[in-house]
């Protein structure tokens, strides 16, 4: 008899690809025996946009980049250039930065619980649970910065704008919420014994492999590895702050998704600290500063998707020489061909989802 | 034996428990609205698509300068008499224009300013493109008609 | 020449009620399908065409009607043409032997419940023709796996009615119906287990979630149907539901009494027992993630399979102790 590979492109177009990611899957049967990631279907030339525009303009693009969480992206953006120009942000801008971020986290974390559950086939339940706690939050950040996605809302030396009366409590309320309403979520999938049929021990990532592919966030501390730019290298005000990194046992797709659930619940506690201790003064910042590039630097943060760095270079103009994103979803991408050989087209969309990538850093 | 008669019951429980959350939510209230037929209230602080209120504008260019897509084209006229800047002619591409708010805040006589508009399709390409911020009535068509508060 | 004219008209009218039933019952299916969805994930679902969208499904309809209808390239035609009325018309046919009532059944067949099994299993034949004709790998995959799933699951499914049958002794629909005068089959403890295997099996036959693995949507677009539109895909979609009416209108006369109840006429009785069956479906499939392909062959194979059998022995003891 002869045997022949069946090779079906999955994707741009597809359902479960979070995006424009082209896959080229080699089949055996059902049974994937090469994969091949195509990516730049988003590409948009992100990084060299930023070589004509002042580090003030760059930052709605920033808001492009993972799109998912924004305030992430421009936390990032932000810290890498204050580190540049030698810049601190005031006590109470520092605060509230730590309180967008977390809670874009909490955000980011639902949608890719709920798409994850989407690809193992629960049928948009969890997705639309994940979607309405979600809308809260991006109410709350329509509250302080006016936009629902791109919020463009940290600047250079601070942010846009102190928080608007009765956000605070709007935050709170979303907390008690949100606690409120977790365990659901954990009825609903982490023990559901067909979820944990579809997840467990599928698409193990050992400790190894991600350290040497550069898997970082989520995906790098459910194999184990305690990694986390937040507590390992504190930048804004992080060491204040008492909350636990969390870690998974086997790397398996299970365990990736049970680290985004309880680090939730970390997120919480750190907002919960910050929007306790946020200190009085003026947190917002001027925007039409001219600012002379000199030198290079380098900064990390802990993207909800994993560590997102921004390496600006100066030539002495305002704008930049050079700048480069490293993108966490652009790693953990790479891993997924080494993961996925062996195993059939249902693992493989399992895997791909518990690996969260969003095409817009990928790309850039 | 024992594990497999308790694995299964575990994943009955498991299923029925999971079947009480959809259940319970069941009886819940919906969170989305009707939308054509009522839109939501937007925040102070939404910004929609750019206005300007020309009597304040001294046509300083700042917003030109900081505007990252270049949505903004400003050309300035000088008033004889009163040796005073003013804007001449004032488009603004709505195809560029990425939200940002950037214009708004470095306006110092808060002249330029983002409204709360935000169904922002047109028919035509020319509409889009080259929006006169001079003429009063140039977002009429767009001004949203009932509102209804988004639940909390 | 005696020709029976009366007997031939009311067989016509009898098959254009079948027929105006299959569509008005998958179009409220479809209503219902969509607003149990909408409840149990916060939205409102339909709510502009009718009131609470209930005539949304009119509007969907000449939407598809009036869609071109697209055949794909280096298409086998003649099976791509023929698949959906593989699909569709053993479905239409099984609604002859479904007792809504006393009076109420077009066939009442001594061989009904077997009837019904086995016309309904060719639907597995259009699924394939769909797969294999649209020259599509997303809808060949679909086809295959479409293919293995129906099998596989045909043989608890037989079984678990084969305890129904010996329970009644007969095969008529009538039969298990009046056979259940004196209390419900699925009030003993045997046919309860049965009950669940033909449930499950049920569920699986129809693709349906936690078992819609031909149509996953995540893996494989759309399966078997991804190369479809306007009419022909309708079709399909007709037929999912009205299939969906024939397993829950099965169950209903097998294990739960059929048509009767107290008081009410009996087609009410009937119709909230298959309703309520449906309902409880959709609510499992708007909650379940789906197995995977080879969990669920040897979930089939290896626990249904043997349990079925087990309780064919045991209900045949039974029987033969009382007899």
């Amino acid at each position: 008899m002869d045997f022949q590979e069946l090779t079906i492109n999955m994707g741009p177009q597809h359902p479960s690809t979070h995006g424009v990611l082209f896959l080229q899957l080699k089949l055996d049967g059902e049974v994937i025996v090469d994969c091949q990631p195509h990516i730049g279907y988003l590409h948009r030339s992100i990084e060299k946009i930023a070589e004509s525009r002042s580090l003030v303009q760059f930052m709605p693009f920033t808001d492009r980049l993972d799109y998912i969480a924004s305030m992430n992206n421009n936390l990032g953006f932000c810290l890498a250039a204050e580190k540049l120009l030698g810049i601190t942000a005031s006590p109470r801008a520092q605060y509230l930065r730590v309180i967008v971020a977390e809670l874009n986290r909490v955000a980011s974390h639902l949608l890719a619980i709920g798409t994850f559950a989407q690809d193992l086939g629960a049928y948009a339940t969890p997705l639309f649970y994940a979607l309405r706690d979600r809308e809260k939050i991006i109410q709350i950040f329509d509250k302080i910065c006016g936009q629902r996605l791109t919020y463009n809302y940290l600047r250079i030396g601070g942010v846009a704008g102190d928080l608007p009366a009765g956000a605070d409590q709007l935050i709170k309320d979303f907390m008690a919420y949100q606690r409120r309403i977790l365990p659901e979520y954990h009825d609903l999938l982490t023990g559901n014994v067909i979820f944990c049929a579809r997840s467990k021990n599928i698409g193990v990532l050992p400790k190894e492999t991600a350290i040497n592919y550069g898997v970082t966030g989520p995906n790098l501390r459910a194999s184990g590895v305690a990694w986390d730019l937040r507590k390992d290298e504190p930048y804004l005000v992080y060491d204040k702050f008492d909350f636990n990194v969390v870690t998974g046992a086997n790397g398996d797709s299970w365990d990736r998704y049970d680290v985004r659930m309880r680090e939730i619940e970390e997120s919480l506690k750190i907002i919960e600290q910050a929007l306790g201790g946020l200190p009085e003064g003026d947190p917002v910042a001027k925007v039409n500063k001219v600012f002379r590039l000199n030198g290079e630097a380098y900064m990390r943060t802990e993207n909800p998707r994993g560590e997102l760095g921004f390496y600006i270079v100066g030539d002495g103009g305002p704008l930049p020489y050079r700048l480069k994103v490293r993108s966490p979803s652009f790693a953990n991408l790479s891993v997924l061909s080494a993961m996925i050989k062996g195993m059939n087209i249902s693992d493989a969309v399992c895997v791909l989802g518990s690996l969260d990538i969003v095409m817009g850093e990928i790309d850039r | 034996m024992c594990q497999k008669v308790y694995d299964i019951v575990a994943g009955v429980v498991s299923i029925l428990k999971g079947l009480g959350v959809t259940g319970k939510n069941m009886f819940r209230k919906a969170v989305t609205i009707e939308y054509p037929f009522e839109k939501p209230a937007m925040t102070a602080r939404f910004r929609g698509l750019v206005d300007l209120h020309p009597e304040q504008c001294i046509a300083c260019s700042q917003c030109v300068k900081i505007c990252p897509t270049a949505a903004l084209q400003l050309e300035a006229t000088t008033n004889p008499e009163t040796r005073k800047k003013f804007p001449g002619v004032f488009t603004y591409n709505e195809e560029l224009c990425c939200f940002c708010g950037l214009c708004q805040e470095v306006c110092p006589t808060a002249a330029i300013y983002l409204n709360q508009c935000y169904e922002v399709a047109y028919y035509r390409h020319d509409d889009l493109v080259k929006i006169d911020l001079l003429k009063a009535d140039k977002y009429v068509h767009l001004a949203p008609p009932k509102v209804k508060e988004l639940r909390p | 020449m005696n020709i029976p004219w009366l007997a031939l008209l009311s067989l016509l009218l009898k098959g254009v009620a079948i027929l105006a039933f299959f569509a008005v019952n998958a179009m409220f299916l479809i209503w219902l399908e969509r607003k149990i969805s909408a409840k149990i994930q916060n939205r409102l679902g339909p709510m502009v065409v009718g009131p609470h969208g209930a005539l949304q499904l009119i509007a969907d309809t000449v939407k598809l009607l009036l869609k071109e209808n697209i055949v794909p390239a280096e298409a086998d035609r003649l099976i791509w043409w023929l698949a959906p009325f593989f699909v569709a018309v053993p479905t239409v046919a099984a609604f002859l032997c479904i007792p809504f009532s006393q009076e109420w059944i077009v066939a009442d067949l001594n061989v009904g419940i077997l009837f019904i099994c086995s016309i309904t299993s060719l639907c597995v034949l259009g699924v394939f023709m769909a797969g294999w004709g649209s020259n599509n790998k997303y809808s060949l995959l679909g086809g295959m796996r479409s293919a293995a799933q129906i099998v596989s699951y045909e043989v608890p499914l037989l079984l678990s009615v084969l305890v129904v049958i010996m329970e009644a002794g007969t095969l008529s629909m009538q039969g298990i119906v009046h056979a259940q005068e004196l209390g419900w089959f699925c009030l003993k403890p045997n046919v309860l287990l049965a009950f669940l295997i033909y449930m499950i099996s049920a569920t699986a036959e129809v693709n349906r979630v936690p078992f819609d693995i031909p149509e996953a949507e995540s893996e494989l677009v759309s399966g078997y149907h991804t190369e479809y539109s306007g009419m022909k895909f309708s079709m399909f979609f007709l037929a999912e539901y009205a299939n969906l009416f024939i397993i829950s209108a099965v169950a209903a006369t097998l294990f739960l009494g059929g048509w009767l109840g107290p008081l009410r006429p009996s087609v009410f009785w009937f119709l909230i027992k298959v309703y309520g069956i449906i309902s409880f479906l959709m609510w499992i499939r708007w909650t379940l993630p789906r197995v995977r392909m080879d969990q669920m062959m040897s979930f089939a194979w290896k626990v249904l399979t043997p349990l079925a059998l087990i309780n064919v022995l045991v209900t045949g003891w039974l029987l033969a102790g009382k007899g």
